[in-house]
């Protein structure tokens, strides 16, 4: 019974931690600190994974890949740094790993060719989100089957998790203006296949 | 249309160049997610900029439950192959290092005492017994036997110990073989 309330108030306690306490505390093996830094980035990796390699059920799959890295690797987390961009540089490279995959690559053009013949269909997990973030991950998932690996890591990092192209750059262990040519180059292909799919975008607009 | 409107609308090149510092970035961005007219504007100049907000793609607490659930077994598994791999290298370890010490009894000077010839054994001939006092190749246990080199050769079962120093002190090595003949090699 005293062990129970001691597990849960340890449960409490860490949920109220900081990233990088939390972190620190998994480092030296702290099992209770690790699930609670799970179940905080849980949401942000699998969002993250899902908008790189194109549907839910991959996405959960490279979202506990990562977790296991992040296990495994947490003697290298450095705590000066953000643990996020950290995180994030993990949940990307198995995210883009996953994707260059050949069954992965098959699922994703399976998956864009599914959503460009029944887009009005949604799945339970999209019903949770509000109508307008389901239509615009829709949107993206069926125009963004052109890109690279790195343009489509690139793109979903900066315009969907506004992170800065410093940050990408460590992210994706490059430099900032390859992370700018990446967006540049998203951008000329993104335009080009929602002018060829969604022409009502471009009211006004010739490319 | 409001003011800001205005000055925000002149700052689309650079937001698509990523010329705009982080601060006006995160306004227009939340100007646009707020402000239909200058969104529509937005992406009339440039359809990407419909993606030009954070999109919520919601992770039910059943998923992230889920997640943790399969991580959690992922990690006792990876801890508990850390542990049979530590087991087997201390076991590997153990091992070698027996075997070392047992090496080293051999070829220490000791051996030489207990066949009573002056050449020096060396590697594997250290370990068979018995060149010097006779003649009799080691064929069988007979001819192991009648090589009879130490006095205190005891069965035990279905092995034989021979002690081959068996006086011997701290300074010298003590040489004993064990044959079991119940041993299928």
């Amino acid at each position: 019974m005293e062990l129970v309330y001691s597990q849960r108030r340890d449960r409490e306690e860490a949920t109220s931690l900081p990233d990088r306490e939390l972190a620190i505390r998994a480092r030296g093996g702290d099992m209770v600190s690790f699930e609670a830094l799970v179940t905080r980035k849980t949401p942000a990796v699998v969002s993250l994974a899902r908008r790189i390699v194109g549907n839910g059920e991959d996405a959960r799959d490279v979202g506990q890949m990562v977790f296991l890295r992040v296990w495994s690797e947490l003697h290298r987390y450095d705590e000066r740094y953000s643990l996020n961009t950290w995180l994030y540089r993990i949940a990307t490279n198995l995210s883009i790993d996953f994707l260059r995959s050949a069954r992965s690559r098959e699922r994703a053009h399976g998956a864009t060719l599914h959503l460009v013949e029944e887009r009005e269909q949604s799945t339970a997990a999209e019903a949770t989100r509000t109508a307008e973030d389901a239509e615009l991950a829709r949107l993206f998932e069926t125009v963004s089957g052109s890109l690279s690996e790195k343009q489509k890591a690139v793109f979903v990092l900066k315009e969907m998790e506004d992170c800065d192209t410093s940050e990408i750059a460590e992210i994706l262990g490059c430099g900032e203006s390859t992370v700018r040519n990446h967006l540049f180059n998203a951008r000329r292909v993104l335009r080009r296949e929602i002018g060829r799919l969604y022409p009502e975008f471009l009211r006004g607009r010739q490319l | 249309m409001s003011a800001i409107c205005g000055i925000l609308r002149g700052s689309f090149e650079d937001y698509l160049s990523d010329a705009l510092p982080p601060p006006q970035r995160k306004i227009l961005r939340e100007h646009l997610a707020a402000c239909a007219e200058c969104r529509d504007l937005a992406v009339e100049k440039d359809p990407t900029f419909v993606f030009a907000r954070p999109v919520h793609d919601e992770v039910t607490p059943e998923e992230t439950a889920r997640i943790l659930s399969a991580v959690k077994t992922g990690v006792a598994l990876m801890e508990t192959e850390k542990r049979i791999r530590r087991t087997r290298r201390r076991l590997a370890g153990g091992t070698a290092a027996a075997a070392a010490v047992a090496a080293l009894v051999l070829l220490l000077p000791g051996a030489r005492h207990g066949t009573g010839t002056s050449a020096a054994p060396s590697g594997t001939q250290a370990s068979l017994p018995a060149k010097p006092p006779a003649s009799s190749p080691l064929s069988s246990d007979a001819a192991l036997s009648a090589a009879a080199l130490p006095a205190d050769s005891a069965p035990a079962g279905d092995a034989t110990v021979y002690d081959w120093n068996p006086g011997a002190g701290q300074e010298e090595p003590r040489v004993v073989w064990i044959v079991d003949r119940g041993l299928d090699i």
